[in-house]
């Protein structure tokens, strides 16, 4: 509280979901551990105990995704994915249902960096940050992720090869030493983490095939974000907040298919009002009405 | 029930790792490959490994294991000098044969397996094989379409991969129509005098065969180059067509003159 013009006025400071942070740097340096130790295996060096020998590829969903296809015609799975990779699809489908595209929000490595570097893109840009594009064109750009999703897929199943490996900045990421990586991958990185000083997660928003996988479970989740309009002062501090540029100040529900369930939103973080902007199940806003 | 960060967290790591655990306690959790093909569900060759699932990573003590094609075959077919050669992994061809117009990788040895075993393979792509791998295969049981095929997607060793030499394949050549009774193979030579319209065929074939520069130039929808030399599937493929379109096109043309 501080006293201005004589009135006591109550300071409100948004706080962060550090626990998100945590877990996402905690997965960012495991998956950067194991990309290491693969490198080191291959080259006959020493490899890091306690790490799994596994490729960037076995330790991805995505792969489990993109193999669908050849594993229900032909029982194989696509080259250079693995088993563990449909296990990680199973297992994110299974988050996803229950929670949305947590693993997009608390788990996967590039929305990480990408967040990262968006964090100097808001020190320089302050309000104009992540409002660079416009709200039209902004819409219609959303939905190009599926374009992506469907041409990866149809690519896969045609070839028989993960073709999605040459252009998937995740790969470039981590492997950005490694004659695998081509060099329209590591363009792709550098024009995502680039962008990502305008843009709040360009790559996540407009492009990536695996968001727009786990983006449809927004639609029936069983725990979304729910604003209390009872309650709700109208101030627009979520919307504002919201990595994503998802209205949340205009709906009560949020099945939005770009939600990541980040929570920043929420009234633990930006949100003002207690209890107004939770991540609950549909029986939790009935009981707050 | 509400949610709040913390709890969500737990919730993420728990049901993440949990999973990965349980799935490695029922033994599904597998990050390489287990390096045993699929087996080929139907047909006369059912219940046998697919070369079709050949993998980069691979071994060819893996290749031997799976299919019977000892790897000592496999190294003389692709030219490998290894003092390991059942721990020379398959992809490592890619990076021996770079230099080579064509390239000589995975698909190479799936390929060589399926015609070494007489096994079945799908020959609507394009997989070369070096002319050392073909120098075995045509002492092999082969069907006219794979032996025609054979024919039409061999690649003389580069010089730059330490390939087996020529003294050691050529004595096998010689042997080879004596020693099978199977449909004798083209030899790469013999696409420009058969009037076949191939991977191999050049423009300069076309012409040589009667054909006009007219009707090719209209077949194709555009100019030819002006080297005659240069193959029409490479043509093709630099311009944008379909060269298994414009294949028959050009072979009912290359019939009408002949």
């Amino acid at each position: 509280m501080i006293t201005l013009f004589g009135k006591r006025i109550r300071l409100f400071r948004p706080k962060s979901i550090w626990i998100r942070k945590v877990v996402q740097w905690a997965f960012f340096i495991l998956i950067a551990l194991i990309s290491v130790d693969r490198a080191l295996a291959e080259s006959g060096g020493v490899s890091i105990p306690f790490l799994a020998n596994a490729s960037l590829h076995a330790v991805c969903p995505f792969g489990g995704v993109v193999t669908i296809y050849q594993f229900a015609t032909v029982g194989t799975f696509v080259q250079k994915v693995h088993q563990a990779s449909f296990v990680l699809m199973i297992i994110s489908f299974l988050l996803a249902i229950l929670f949305g595209p947590v693993f997009c929000g608390w788990v996967c490595p590039l929305g990480t960096i990408q967040e990262f570097v968006s964090n100097w893109g808001r020190k320089l840009f302050r309000r104009r940050f992540n409002h660079f594009v416009p709200v039209k064109l902004d819409q219609v750009l959303r939905y190009l992720r599926y374009g992506v999703l469907a041409w990866v897929v149809y690519m896969t199943a045609v070839t028989g090869k993960l073709i999605f490996s040459d252009y998937d900045p995740y790969f470039a990421l981590f492997n950005f030493w490694s004659s695998e990586v081509s060099i329209i991958g590591l363009v792709i990185l550098g024009v995502t983490l680039g962008l990502s000083l305008f843009v709040e997660r360009p790559w996540c928003k407009y492009a990536c095939p695996y968001g727009a996988v786990l983006g449809i479970t927004n639609l029936f989740r069983v725990f979304g974000i729910r604003r209390n309009v009872a309650t709700c002062k109208a101030d627009g501090a979520c919307s504002i907040m919201c990595p994503m540029n998802i209205p949340v100040d205009d709906k009560t529900v949020v099945r939005d298919h770009q939600c990541i369930s980040c929570l920043e939103c929420t009234s633990e973080a930006v949100c003002p009002v207690a209890k107004t902007v939770q991540f609950s199940t549909r029986v939790a806003l009935r009981g707050a009405k | 029930m509400t949610l709040t960060s913390k709890p969500l967290a737990a919730l993420v790591v728990v049901i993440l790792f949990g999973g990965i655990f349980f799935s490695s306690a029922m033994g599904w959790w597998q990050t390489e490959s287990t390096k045993e093909a699929a087996k080929i569900t139907s047909g006369e060759f059912a219940g046998q490994a697919n070369p079709a699932d050949i993998r980069g990573s691979y071994t060819f003590g893996n290749v031997e294991k799976n299919f019977a094609v000892p790897a000592a075959v496999l190294a003389e077919a692709f030219g490998v000098k290894d003092s390991n050669l059942a721990a020379f992994t398959v992809k490592g061809l890619e990076e021996m044969y770079a230099a080579s117009a064509q390239e000589i990788g995975t698909s190479s040895v799936r390929l060589f397996v399926a015609f070494y075993k007489g096994m079945p393979y799908d020959l609507s792509t394009d997989t070369y094989l070096p002319e050392s791998a073909a120098t075995i295969l045509r002492t092999r049981t082969l069907s006219g379409e794979q032996a025609a095929y054979l024919a039409a997607h061999t690649v003389p060793n580069p010089g730059t991969a330490p390939a087996t030499s020529a003294p050691q394949t050529a004595p096998q050549a010689t042997q080879a129509p004596a020693a099978q009774p199977t449909p004798k193979a083209e030899t790469p030579a013999a696409s420009s005098t058969d009037r076949t319209v191939k991977g191999t065929t050049t423009f300069g074939d076309l012409l040589g065969w009667g054909v006009s520069q007219a009707t090719i130039e209209k077949v194709l929808g555009t100019s030819m180059p002006a080297a005659q030399v240069t193959k029409i599937k490479d043509y093709c493929t630099e311009k944008g067509l379909n060269f298994e379109t414009i294949r028959p096109a050009l072979q009912a043309e290359v019939d009408k003159v002949k």
